[in-house]
């Protein structure tokens, strides 16, 4: 039409290259995160990749409802206890048969972190050639809110609800990026839904690590049913959890760490927990509580990535 | 043994080769997004961030919503640099 309409293009349409393969009409909720990150990554790394996922939110969509399907992938559905030996073994087969693709094994916080830890750890100490993607939505949702161990301080589940002896979790979250990172594999990374560009770099990153290891993402995913908040603020929850530092958006390539992004003015964790429910009625005290949790994080964060490479071992004085 | 079928998944679970399941999502929607066409600088982020993918490029100058599969979450109206799009009420638009 007009000259002036045409505006630059965001770049991260170029990483769109190819086909969304799932139906348009599938079964998540209004603004779910997951559902964004769902159809964003077949559209990065290309629609033949092979995922392998447990009981989660994504299920009932990756795996189909009764005989038919809501997307066109090939996916294979696991337990819980054994999600990354499932797809240690795809891997395995496809390796021994020649076949090249991308085996993705795309699970919740609940898997990665507490009941498939075990297995994730395996797979990375034994470096199996796959992409293992955790997205964190901070708690078990599809089956009903309960906490996990991402589930930060102060935060209510139903496990951890609010009442008079109870306010919420009382106990710190994992960081499982950190954690998996110092396994030392090829490629591990966090990443969220508010900057899709640094995203679709880790993923086709990730895809590229694989071919010499194993490749772990960690995307933060907001759930707007189980952290009540409003559906259109999904995004702007990713956002402020990054500009304060609540979730630090880095990457390792063989267990060196470097930021990817960083704030320069962190802002106070309550710029973000006043969109969420689920810290309501956390008070001054219990903020801080979250606060030096995060700080304590990034510091530890902040330390390692500049350390890797100029440390020494500490040499012991002879008396 | 001819009559023999033979499963083409190991699964029981879903074919594709079947045509996919598809919900009328449309009918979830409360407030209904509306594209200011004169606003649009047609920089994408709505289509981006659209959790459904359903923003598509109308002659390289605006935006338009899918409205059959729109759960109206609002996302696109938030994310809009140039708030030219507009959540208005499903109710507005009976006749």
């Amino acid at each position: 039409m007009t000259e002036k309409k045409k505006g630059k293009l965001t770049k991260v349409l170029d990483y769109l290259k190819h086909e969304d393969p799932f139906s348009k009409g599938v079964a998540f909720c209004p603004g779910c995160g997951l559902e964004l990150l769902l159809r964003f990554i077949p559209q990065v790394l290309g629609n033949d990749i092979v995922i392998t996922g447990t009981p989660s939110c994504s299920a009932p969509v990756l795996l189909g409802q009764n005989n038919q399907s809501w997307h066109t992938l090939s996916y294979f559905g696991t337990l819980m206890t054994g999600a990354a030996a499932n797809a240690t073994g795809l891997a395995r087969y496809y390796r021994k048969a020649g076949i090249k693709n991308t085996v993705v094994c795309f699970n919740g916080d609940g898997t990665a972190a507490d009941i498939g830890f075990g297995n994730l750890s395996g797979a990375a100490e034994r470096n199996e050639p796959f992409i293992y993607i955790c997205y964190d939505n901070e708690g078990y949702m599809n089956t009903g809110i309960q906490k996990s161990g991402t589930t930060p301080y102060g935060a209510t589940t139903t496990t951890t609800p609010l009442g008079s002896a109870s306010k919420g979790k009382n106990l710190r979250r994992m960081n499982l990026g950190l954690k998996m990172a110092m396994h030392k594999i090829p490629y591990a990374a966090t990443a969220t839904l508010s900057d899709l560009e640094d995203l679709a770099k880790k993923l086709l990153k990730a895809k590229e690590a694989k071919e010499r290891g194993f490749a772990f993402l960690h995307i933060f995913a907001p759930c707007t049913t189980g952290w009540g908040y409003a559906p259109e603020n999904t995004i702007e929850v990713c956002r402020r959890a990054v500009k304060t530092n609540y979730f630090p958006l880095w990457e390792a390539v063989n267990g060196k760490i470097r930021m990817t992004k960083t704030v320069k003015k962190p802002q106070p964790v309550s710029t973000y927990t006043e969109l969420i429910k689920k810290f309501a009625h956390l008070n001054e005290a219990d903020l801080q509580i979250l606060q030096d949790d995060i700080d304590y994080e990034y510091c530890m964060l902040g330390g390692l990535s500049v350390l890797e490479g100029e440390c020494q071992l500490p040499v012991s004085s002879e008396d | 043994m001819s009559s023999n079928k033979f499963l083409k998944h190991e699964g029981p679970w879903s074919d594709a080769n079947d045509p996919l399941m598809c919900s009328d999502t449309g009918g979830w929607r409360t407030k209904r997004p509306v594209v200011d066409k004169d606003n649009c600088i047609f920089c994408g982020f709505c289509a981006i961030y659209c959790p459904i993918q359903i923003m598509e490029m109308v002659e390289n100058s605006h935006f338009s919503v899918d409205l059959r599969f729109c759960k109206g979450c609002g996302i696109c109206a938030k994310e809009c640099p140039k708030n030219a799009i507009s959540m208005i009420a499903e109710g507005d638009f009976q006749k």
